[in-house]
């Protein structure tokens, strides 16, 4: 938008870092109203902002701070004072009101108070802006991971990066932003600089359907488990802070899944027997100058880095922190600091101009898909029932792109196989449309699913009991006895060097060792035991 | 005696228990003869997902019958009609109800007005011309098989009925239904008779309209008033432990059940009289399981048909009618199969949905007429009136069997 | 306090999948009274209809009635070890002989190798004759054609997969996709149902041949998705198969199933004829207990329980997808219908494992059954001396990956019964 020739480059798909790994909860301030009123004033500001540019990708949902038997009644009024030193707005209402808006939450309650929380869709924001960029002549490279940052004496010239093919892309740029999170500091140390940054693994549960319908946070100091976002057609309950070395290589115990659950049922009571659809987790950028003890003291405020001044390397600007509602303020914030190192000063527009599709400011409602779906009812396939994705969506994302996505990538952009089945019924119909239409070899289609397949279920598993248990044996009852999935004649081995992912954990978790030798097994090529296929482990580059 | 959150919630909530199987659309009568409805999964479980208390949107919902057979067969317990029920209701008060909506569910007033000039009445609505109109203003099909009018109501005999010289000791109350009060008096007289002979004293209080109609029409509020009239009578015999039987099969499901999943009525006297009620044939059959059923049945040399309305399936106790059709010796009894007549209460009545009612009924009716029965036997009055209506044949009550069996007549 | 109603009857069988209702007919045939009470409709309606008898153990099984033996020494505790060959056969026999409007073929010596619609060929032993002609031993060249309004099925992968499974397993076939364009209505979003039903109508299948006709060059066969009618498919399939000139068949694929639906509303109407009931939205919510026996189980009904009283009972709920069995938050494993014992993987053994394709400790979990298919209490005694269970409700089995769950529901159905017959003298 500023005019300078852009390429963004994403080692996988667009927002599959922690962007698109949080609950979507657009904060209006509140969560830090007390304990951090910078970091509130900003996140309200930004919510204003996002709100005026980003309206399609935001569902006005409300938000409710409620009190629990459980929380010190008296924060309430803390909370209420700070909301009005900081401008955001805050409206008490009694607790038979809330009960009344919200009939699933806990009848105990003792205060509650409004707040303009909304819920976000982080993909759809994304790939929206990316657009938006693109419009104003960005290249964007996904599937392009950076392998190396090229130096001319102390100033970095720019990055070599290898895409999906392993052919190796150099990219010269006067200025480079490192914008890359949770992982700035192992992009900052090709450059040879360093950038401390500390992985704060959160996890969220989905429960299976809205049990709520505003956010609801627990009245009191920001804690684990504390807020339930009502996200498109699911509710989510999070989150834990727990700090890993490893952005890339961390698990889910059994021990957080139980501790959401326990936070869920003290808001929702019933919570403990909703069905709940799948667990995931994303790692929180916190960037640290010092070394506090507990990762969610660590300021949240974002930060932006100029390593000429940092680390003598010129060409390079980090940006990392932060959260979701201040993204456009951190990218404001992050090229505002190329310009001045350029030396260029150009204005930032950003805050004004709506993204595409957002234009008329009309908010994200939950029942749109079920309206276009009336009007598309005799003239369209309707792919994914449980989302309602519809043939011409999913034909559409699949010509869009220059490389055949993947159904995980389709998945990001349409939400297919994120609904109670988890990719039952709709897997087969959109890996056959994939291969239709974008003439790929039936055995890349085939390992499309299978992929599939295993990213699903390495969610569903940790947690499968109940209602969603007897959905994973009514779809391996498709995959396996219909289908025969397990079957199939083509398999491409993984190269040797394949790398890990994310290590997924099952009910009882493995110690330390034999989570570590299972990744070696992998790595060398080896298969596991009984089985007649070899499995496919979610393929995710390490950088 | 509100509508609880609970309530709905055990209804909404048990969207959780979908796993998309498509068992319930494939069951789905509707579904099966128009693309119109989309299927009981889909405005069900799966649409309710995107709905909220915000403006309905989902037109095509209303093209559910309500008949319960998704229910019926779903193999995870979601209560998938009773979802759909509700959701229509609530986009049928966001939309607004028509006249003629209004009109066909308030079976008393029909009543009311009708009986007192019923040769007119029911002149008018088998004349041609004025069927016409009525389908042009209100809305009614001109072809559907709308009931005849009795001239007298089943209360008023009940009040002047001579004391019975075989009753005995044993009360039983008797919840008759605004179809036999108005339209069929004479089942009402016939299952009082198999009743007394069964040695029991028959309880006919004063009673109207359980609010079936008003339910299936989205109409709750003016349903849930009815219905909670309806228990103020008969609650004081259920509390003391009598049972209430029902003829009326869809009426008596709706004491059973409907009022409370559906309508959400949370009251202690419904549950009481829920508890109490006893579709007639059931009633029946308990006695046969218990050794007490007067079995002098003499011989029917009739073929007949039987077809299960969909309200009776959902009173989840099989079957009993034909239990008791096999002690009548020489009756011939063709169980048909069929999940559906169409008319789902006043669903085939309504110009844009008849000739799906039809088409839903249309396996039904050339199963009938295949078998060439003296009669064709089943427990619901519409579905008697819509069997009549599609196939020619005579429609009776399983209790009107019975009590040719026992030679009442 | 809510009363309980009771009728009577001789057999009690709960559920109404293949187990289930192969024991209800063969009882109500008989001469028993037998009351079939269900929750729902289920399992057979979303199945292909093939009764599968082993085809992976885990390698592929070729005459699974002679492999069986082989098979059984490597699992043991397997269900199948509960029926013998012999028993097992007459079961095959007993459903062919039930099926006549259905026509199944084959037998359990030798499987045949059919394409799912993925493409891969699957063994069945014992198939409608709709299907038959898809084995991939007979044909050398094939059409596989997919309807463009129906999306549960997709040709070009079908094909493509098939010709390179075929390769793979020795045999040279092409396998070539088609499209049929024929409109059903203006609707471009047809089940296989809908399919189906449309093409029991003459015009209309007139119409899908001659545009198959037209599109086919010399093919041996073509294949279609299951969409050959659902209660005229017999004639569908013939006439098909005659207008098109070649062998025509049927390619199963997911729910809802047509042949799935055939094969049930013709035991269905089996078991009706028979005399038997079927008592549906029936679920079972406890036992009654006499004297140390089972007397009846208790079920649910709109506004109370009725107690069907009764002197066997036959368990056929299936396994967790059914609802027969489930398993907690905390993983605690039960059995839904009567709280028998259950036991889930050994407590060091977690219940799934990281890998989607891996056996899983908790796929094999279900009863534990004597030789007469009565479950096992913990102590290892029939819990009750007059109840049986049958099919996938009990444990020792990977139905899905060994493709053997219909064999088990169907001979453990048939012996179910067979056992209860001599009882009853």
């Amino acid at each position: 938008m500023r005019g300078f020739s852009t390429v963004l480059v994403e080692r996988g798909d667009l927002a599959t870092g922690t962007t698109g790994r949080f609950h979507g909860l657009l904060h209006s301030g509140g969560r830090y109203v007390v304990k951090d009123p910078k970091a509130a004033e900003e996140c309200y500001a930004e919510n204003v902002v996002l709100r005026r540019i980003a309206a399609d990708c935001i569902e006005d949902t409300g938000g409710l701070f409620v009190t629990t038997p459980a929380d010190d009644p008296g924060y309430a009024d803390r909370f209420l004072q700070s909301c009005a030193a900081t401008g955001i707005p805050a409206e008490e209402i009694p607790a038979a009101e809330a009960l009344r808006r919200e009939p699933r939450l806990n009848p105990r309650i003792s205060r509650a108070i409004i707040v303009p929380d909304a819920t976000v869709d982080a993909w759809k924001t994304v790939w929206t802006t990316a657009r938006s960029a693109t419009e104003h002549g960005a290249q964007i490279l996904t599937y392009h991971q950076v392998v190396d940052m090229t130096r001319d004496g102390d100033t970095v010239t720019g990055a070599v990066v290898r895409d999906r093919s392993g052919a190796e892309v150099r990219i010269r740029a006067e200025i480079t932003i490192n914008a890359t999170g949770a992982w700035a500091g192992q992009i900052a140390a090709m450059a040879g600089c360093e950038v401390k940054v500390l992985p704060g693994k959160g996890i969220m549960v989905a429960t299976n359907h809205r049990l709520v319908n505003m956010c609801v946070n627990r009245c009191e100091m920001p804690g684990d488990g504390d807020i339930i976002v009502p996200i498109r057609t699911v509710s989510v309950i999070g989150t834990t802070d727990v700090q890993v070395a490893d952005p890339d290589d961390w698990p889910i115990t059994r021990a957080e899944i139980d501790e959401m659950i326990t936070a869920g049922e003290a808001l929702v009571p019933g919570f403990r027997e909703a069905r709940t659809l799948r667990v995931w987790g994303g790692v929180r950028p916190l960037f640290q100058d010092d070394a506090p003890a507990e990762t969610r003291d660590v300021t949240r405020a974002h930060a932006v880095l100029d390593h000429k001044t940092r680390d003598g390397v010129a060409g390079l600007v980090t940006i990392t922190g932060g959260k979701f509602c201040t993204y456009r303020l951190m990218a404001q914030d992050a090229v505002d600091a190329a310009c001045k190192a350029l030396g260029t000063s150009r204005p930032c527009h950003t805050a004004d101009e709506p993204l595409p599709d957002s234009q008329d400011q009309s908010f994200y409602h939950i029942s749109s898909r079920l309206a276009g779906r009336e009007r598309t009812l005799h003239a369209d396939q309707l792919i994914c029932e449980c989302e309602l994705v519809r043939r011409g969506r999913l034909v559409a994302e699949i010509e869009r792109r220059e490389v055949p996505p993947s159904l995980d990538d389709i998945r990001r952009a349409l939400r297919l196989g994120m609904g109670p089945c988890q990719g039952g019924f709709c897997m087969y119909r959109a890996t056959g449309i994939l291969h239709e239409e974008r003439h790929l070899s039936a055995a890349a289609a085939d390992d499309a699913m299978l992929d599939f397949l295993q990213e699903r279920w390495k969610g569903v598993q940790p947690l499968l009991h109940g209602d969603q248990l007897r959905q994973a044996w009514l779809d391996d009852w498709i995959f396996q006895g219909v289908l025969d999935v397990e079957h199939l004649p083509h398999v491409e081995p993984a190269p040797a060097d394949a790398p890990a992912g994310h290590d997924v954990p099952s009910r009882v978790q493995l110690p330390a060792q034999e989570r570590k030798s299972a990744r070696e097994r992998r790595a060398a090529g080896q298969r596991g035991s009984g089985q007649q296929r070899p499995a496919r482990s979610q393929k995710r580059t390490q950088p | 005696m509100t509508t609880t959150w609970e309530a709905a919630e055990l209804i909404r909530g048990s969207l959780d228990h979908c796993v998309k199987c498509t068992i319930c659309e494939s069951a789905c009568p509707v579904a099966a003869v128009t693309p119109l409805f989309p299927g009981p999964k889909y405005v069900g479980p799966q649409a309710e997902r995107f709905r909220t208390h915000e403006p309905s949107v989902d037109a095509s919902l209303d093209y559910c019958s309500s008949c319960g057979i998704c229910t019926l067969v779903c193999p995870q317990g979601v209560h998938v009609a009773e979802i759909n029920s509700q959701a229509r209701q609530k986009m049928k008060s966001q939309r607004g109800i028509s006249l003629r909506d209004q009109l066909i569910s308030r079976t008393p007033v029909q009543g009311k007005l009708g009986t007192p000039i019923a040769p007119l009445a029911n002149a008018v609505l088998a004349n041609k011309v004025a069927r016409l109109i009525t389908e042009y203003v209100i809305g009614i099909h001109r072809n559907a098989p709308v009931p005849k009018f009795a001239g007298r109501t089943f209360q008023r005999w009940a009040r002047r009925r001579p004391a019975s010289a075989t009753a005995g000791t044993d009360k039983v109350v008797y919840f008759h239904g605004c179809s036999t009060n108005y339209f069929e008096p004479g089942l009402g007289e016939k299952t009082v008779a198999v009743l007394e002979h069964n040695g029991f004293s028959v309880v006919i209080p004063p009673q109207e309209c359980c609010g079936l109609p008003l339910q299936s029409n989205g109409i709750f509020d003016t349903g849930r008033s009815y219905v909670r009239r309806l228990v103020r009578n008969l609650a004081p015999y259920a509390r003391q432990g009598y049972k209430i039987v029902a003829t009326s099969t869809s009426c008596g499901l709706m004491l059973k059940r409907e009022a409370i999943e559906i309508l959400g009525v949370d009251d202690n006297d419904l549950r009481l009289v829920s508890e109490h009620t006893y579709d007639i044939c059931e009633f029946l059959a308990d006695l046969d399981a218990a050794g007490r059923l007067r079995t002098d049945f003499g011989p029917v040399p009739m073929t007949v048909t039987y077809h299960a309305p969909c309200q009776q399936q959902g009173h989840n106790i099989g079957k009993p009618a034909l239990d008791l059709f096999d002690l009548i010796p020489e009756l011939k009894v063709v169980e048909l199969d069929r999940a559906c007549c169409g008319i789902a209460g006043t669903y085939g009545l309504k110009r844009e949905k008849y000739e799906i009612a039809m088409k839903v009924g249309s396996g039904l009716f050339s199963d009938i007429r295949g078998a060439h029965p003296d009669a064709a036997v089943c427990d619901s009055e519409t579905c008697r009136w819509q069997i009549t209506h599609g196939t020619g044949a005579t429609s009776v009550h399983p209790v009107e069997i019975l009590h040719r069996a026992y030679g009442l007549a | 306090m809510t009363e309980i109603d009771r009728r009577t009857a001789d057999v009690v069988v709960v559920g109404a999948g293949l187990a289930g209702l192969t024991a209800a007919i063969r009882l109500a045939e008989a001469g028993l009274r037998v009351v079939t009470v269900a929750k729902g409709l289920g399992s057979i309606r979303l199945s292909p209809a093939t009764i599968d008898i082993l085809g992976y153990g885990p390698d592929l099984v070729h005459e699974p009635a002679r492999e069986l033996q082989g098979f059984l020494s490597a699992h043991p505790g397997h269900p199948y070890s509960l029926v013998s060959p012999v028993q097992l056969a007459a079961s095959v026999q007993w459903l062919k002989e039930h099926t006549d409007g259905t026509a199944y073929v084959g037998d359990p010596d030798a499987n045949m190798l059919l394409p799912t619609a993925l493409g891969v060929p699957r063994p069945s032993a014992v198939v409608p004759e709709t299907m038959a002609a898809g084995d991939i031993r007979k044909s050398r060249s094939v059409a596989v054609a997919g309807f463009s309004v129906l999306k549960d099925f997709q040709p070009d992968l079908a094909a493509e997969n098939l010709q390179a499974a075929a390769a793979a397993l020795g045999f040279g076939m092409t396998v070539r996709p088609l499209h049929l364009n024929t409109r059903v209505n203006g609707e471009a979003d047809v089940s296989s149902l809908a399919l189906a039903r449309r093409l029991e109508d003459t015009a209309f299948r007139n119409a899908v041949a001659a545009e198959l006709t037209a599109g086919l060059r010399d093919e041996d066969a073509v294949g279609l998705p299951a969409v050959l009618g659902l209660d005229q498919a017999a004639s569908v399939w013939s006439d098909l198969q005659a207008m098109v000139g070649r062998p025509v068949f049927e390619i199963p694929t997911v729910p809802p199933s047509a042949p799935g639906m055939r094969l049930a509303k013709v035991l269905q109407d089996r078991l009706r004829h028979a005399g038997g009931r079927l008592v549906l939205g029936s679920e079972v919510v406890g036992a009654e207990v006499q004297g140390g026996q089972l007397a009846g189980v208790r079920v649910k009904t709109a506004a109370r329980q009725l107690a069907w009283m009764c002197r066997w009972v036959v368990l056929a709920t299936g396994g967790f997808a059914s609802g027969g069995l489930a398993v907690d938050l905390s993983g605690a494993v039960s059995e839904t219908a009567l709280g028998l014992p259950v036991s889930g993987p050994p407590p060091d053994e977690p219940l799934f494992l990281p890998r989607y394709l891996d056996e899983h400790p908790m796929g094999s979990v279900g009863l534990k059954v004597d030789p007469l298919l009565r479950p096992l209490a913990y102590d290892g005694e029939p819990v009750h001396p007059n109840l049986y269970a049958a099919g996938a409700v009990i444990g020792g089995a990977r139905p899905a990956r060994e493709k053997s769950g219909d064999g088990i529901s169907l001979s453990t159905g048939y012996l179910a019964a067979g056992i209860i017959l001599q009882e009853a003298g």
